[in-house]
């Protein structure tokens, strides 16, 4: 309903920033959608597919692909813009270090007749990344001009209008977001769905635009410049910037969420008289807006996150116009993690010499006297995983990666669980397939056996060329590739060609001799499989199959939702723990959160227990127990239907 | 000096930690409460969710930001999705010690805990290798906050919601229903129960848990 084009002006929802940003494609006609899914973006996607589907009659117009991996996903996005339609490109941060080699080319084609807005997620904090990294700087470099907005009312407003800009000069634009002005909810007044998706658009022919290539290359770098230096001058009449007046000396220019803190931190410290400038538009900066805001204050202070961006360019605009004041940020503010309310008051109180509210101090203060007490909780796999049993046999198959000396080469997915305790298995992460790539390396320079792992997503995303080259040069590694059919940290996107790419084919025609299929929930066999896996030379596969639990565990609970209404009584396995002798080797090796410590009511000993609740009936617990105390109980097992989690999903 | 506005009127703005583990419910619940406020006419609602690290045992936390009226002094309105550090009104603990790591710093004097009491041990804490601290300790430090015991309320919601509702799932529903009672959310029941019709699928069974929720959440506040 909130997506339907019934709807319109006079509407107010309750959206998402990620929902509004997609409400407001809608009504800017966008027509095509093409990513790579990644917190804090994919929603968008998911959100585009739910549409699709509920408005069949929408597909005719409105395009939505789960890309290969973000290069392909821009330059996808750029070929539909070049016919002359509006495409829109999310992807997470790190994602712009992929999409950055198209993206500097398209640039300097630029992106008309059609529009391009990337939407780029970034993650101050870490909350759903591998790591934190201010990739605003790329839109210096491939001088794009970057929209920030703060709340979801401006997510559905400025993302329409980054269209226009887009098709207007002929630029991509960079909606840049965070995890927190994506995924906050707020009131948004709708508008109607007025522009009318094309279903076809038409490509003409310019060699000169669309080849930056000598003899053209300089000329588009000419043209780029000219382009983005209209945007320069053009920025105060977007509308995007917004003064928020006061009297004091003292000045903040902020943007996005960090201006919420901002807001509220001055509010607390009682400084409502300080002038705010918040910036929509936060690259490029017009020098006019800047200094009219900063020549009659003594001291500016930027809020900005991570590492100092404004503050830079401030300071430039500052000293190219001779206006001499401290201009405070990254000096004052840390360069790393997300902001609060709390820590820009505490920071603008050290400025200023103001007092912050004592709740601060006082909520601290208890805070800390408790802090230590609190147990660790590291996210891990969830009951009954496919790769938490794999990792487990890879232990197992290498008697705890000692006996052979084994080295395992991690990667980005589910699997990075991996690395925490108790498990703590992954000697390195680097970037998507860059453990396979960094294996090929140290085959070549050690005596040590390595295994890298992967996940289905990421070797399509990445990883195909890299199993080339291993082959090429003989490495000698052992891959685990982990096909359980989801994107599954994103939140269970499909994979690219999901059903229609059969991985044992595909990888056996690149040149690999060995390979094998294993269900890690087959522990014996699967060790046995590893073991003979290490023994051999050159690139080795295990294919592990298995679906990603939840997902097969959702099919399980509506089958048997659908048994107890029919009153259909159905066969199905428990698992219990009877006289736990506690030799810890389930809590050691397999450290599943299904397991309870808990103290026996009768004996008064310390034992293990099973949540049933949270099993998921893998059984590989019942499997490894060497005093064997964990009992299988089939419950109605001569009934003929019997509930188990599916291997795989059918075809 | 400090120049929140803790008044009684309108515009005054109500926060609410929602914490939990994934997958225990946490976010279905923060949606639940700005869609009821939404109907209710409110006219601030801003609040942080947390997505990326979906069912994954991770420690998981939502702010949910209310208010009814905005101030004509634009400054005294929402502005950040998260709250400051000791202003919480109220937090809604669905797991004991998620409620010490994440709304441990935005509690004070003035804040409310309910708490669900069933533990989702960590890992560490299953392999032995680090101690989960008793819940009476527990309910010992958030009663340090504003030295009021009445300020700390428990109820094992997920044992309710497995033995009563046969869905451990309902746990959420249950808390909501102890926090309505504490009389901090001034929404009406008629207006949950359009709100949960609309949004959420198994409405009966949600409206039974609400209930069941504030029934057992008034004898424990009787007390």
């Amino acid at each position: 309903m909130r997506f339907s084009p019934e709807v319109g002006k006079g509407n107010r929802f309750l959206f998402l920033g990620n929902e509004a940003l997609v409400r407001g494609c809608l009504e800017a006609g966008v027509g095509f959608i093409a990513q790579y899914p990644g917190t804090p973006t994919s929603d968008i996607g998911e959100t585009f597919k739910d549409i699709l589907e509920q408005q069949p009659a929408l597909s005719e117009s409105i395009v939505h692909h789960w890309s290969a991996n973000e290069a392909v996903a821009t330059s996808s996005c750029a070929g539909a813009a070049w016919a002359g339609i509006r495409a829109l490109n999310p992807m997470k941060h790190v994602g712009m270090n992929v999409a950055s080699d198209a993206l500097h080319a398209i640039t300097l084609a630029g992106p008309n007749p059609g529009a391009l807005v990337l939407v780029v997620g970034s993650d101050p904090g870490s909350l759903g990344s591998h790591h934190e990294q201010n990739e605003r700087f790329f839109t210096w470099m491939h001088h794009v001009p970057m929209i920030e907005p703060h709340s979801p009312q401006e997510c559905h407003d400025w993302i329409k209008l980054a269209f226009d800009l887009s098709e207007k000069y002929d630029l991509p634009i960079y909606f840049r977001t965070s995890t927190r002005s994506a995924h906050s909810r707020g009131i948004v007044d709708i508008d109607d769905i007025a522009v009318a998706p094309k279903s076809k658009g038409e490509f003409f022919r310019s060699t000169d635009k669309y080849c930056s290539l000598p003899p053209y290359a300089i000329n588009n770098h000419v043209r780029l410049y000219e382009r983005i230096e209209r945007v320069t001058n053009d920025v105060p009449t977007f509308g995007l910037n917004t003064l928020y007046p006061g009297d004091a000396k003292i000045g903040i220019i902020s943007y996005g969420i960090p201006f919420g803190y901002a807001m509220e931190a001055l509010h607390q410290l009682g400084m409502d008289d300080v002038p705010v400038l918040k910036l929509g538009m936060t690259h490029p900066l017009n020098d006019d807006e800047i200094v009219t805001f900063i020549k009659d204050l003594d001291q500016v202070v930027i809020v900005e996150e991570l590492e100092p961006f404004l503050q830079v360019n401030v300071r430039e605009i500052a000293q190219k116009n001779r206006i001499i004041i401290p201009i405070i940020g990254g000096d004052a503010f840390p360069k790393f993690n997300e902001f609060s309310t709390g820590l820009v008051a505490s920071v603008l109180a050290g400025i200023t010499g103001k007092q912050p509210s004592p709740r601060i101090q006082e909520s601290k203060d208890q805070f800390d006297s408790f802090k230590a007490k609190i147990p660790s909780r590291f996210p891990t796999f969830c009951p009954g995983c496919p790769e938490r049993a794999m990792l487990m046999a890879i232990k197992k198959a290498t008697n705890d990666l000692a006996n052979p000396k084994t080295i395992i080469a991690g990667d980005i997915g589910c699997y990075v669980m991996g690395l925490n305790p108790p498990l703590r298995i992954s000697d390195f992460i680097i970037c998507m397939s860059g453990g396979l790539s960094a294996a090929i390396g140290l085959s070549k320079k050690t005596y040590d056996k390595i295994i890298a792992l992967i996940g289905d997503s990421t070797l399509l995303h990445t990883g195909l060329p890299v199993i080339v080259d291993a082959i090429a040069n003989d490495a000698n590694v052992l891959l685990v590739v982990f096909d359980n059919r989801w994107v599954a940290m994103t939140g269970h996107q499909p994979p690219v060609g999901k059903g229609r790419i059969q991985f044992e084919p595909l990888i056996q025609s690149m040149g690999v001799q060995w390979i094998k299929t294993v269900d890690p929930f087959e522990v014996d066999k699967t060790v046995r499989v590893i073991q003979d896996g290490l023994n051999r030379d050159g690139l080795k596969v295990i294919l592990c199959q298995r679906e990603c639990t939840l997902m097969a565990r959702r099919v399980y609970d509506a089958e048997r939702r659908k048994l107890k209404a029919d009153k259909t009584p159905y066969a199905c396995d428990t698992f219990q723990v009877y006289n736990c002798v506690l030799c810890e080797h389930c809590t050691q090796e397999l450290s599943c959160p299904a397991m309870r410590r808990m103290i026996d009511e009768e004996t008064g000993c310390t034992v293990m227990a099973i949540d049933e609740d949270r099993c998921n009936f893998c059984s590989v617990c019942y499997q490894i127990c060497p005093h064997r105390r964990i009992k299988k109980t089939a419950i109605n097992p001569h009934l003929e239907t019997k509930l188990k989690l599916r291997r795989i999903e059918p075809q | 000096m400090s120049q929140l506005n803790d008044g009684n009127d309108d515009t005054r703005i109500l926060n609410i930690v929602i914490v939990g583990t994934a997958g225990q419910g946490v976010i279905t619940l923060k949606r639940l409460i700005e869609f009821i406020a939404a109907e209710e006419g409110y006219e601030g609602i801003f609040g942080s969710e947390m997505h990326g690290l979906a069912q994954r045992e991770g420690a998981i936390s939502s702010h949910c930001r209310l208010q009814k009226k905005k101030s004509e002094n634009i400054r005294e309105n929402i502005f950040s999705p998260t709250i400051c550090y000791g202003d919480a009104d109220l937090v809604i603990g669905f797991e004991p010690v998620e409620i010490l790591r994440n709304a441990g710093q935005f509690a004070s004097d003035k804040t409310t805990f309910v708490v669900n009491e069933r533990t989702i041990p960590p890992i560490l804490v299953t392999a032995g290798k680090e101690t989960y601290p008793s819940l009476d300790e527990i309910k010992e430090m958030l009663v340090q906050y504003s030295h009021d015991p009445g300020h700390v309320a428990s109820l094992n919601a997920t044992e309710l919601a497995i033995t009563e509702l046969d869905d451990a799932q309902k746990m959420n529903m249950i808390m909501f229903g102890f926090a309505m009672v504490t009389g901090l959310l001034d929404f009406t029941l008629e207006t949950c129960e359009t709100v949960v019709r609309r949004e959420l699928r198994d409405a009966d069974a949600n409206m039974a848990a609400i209930r069941l929720g504030m029934e057992r959440g008034r004898d424990v506040l009787k007390k």
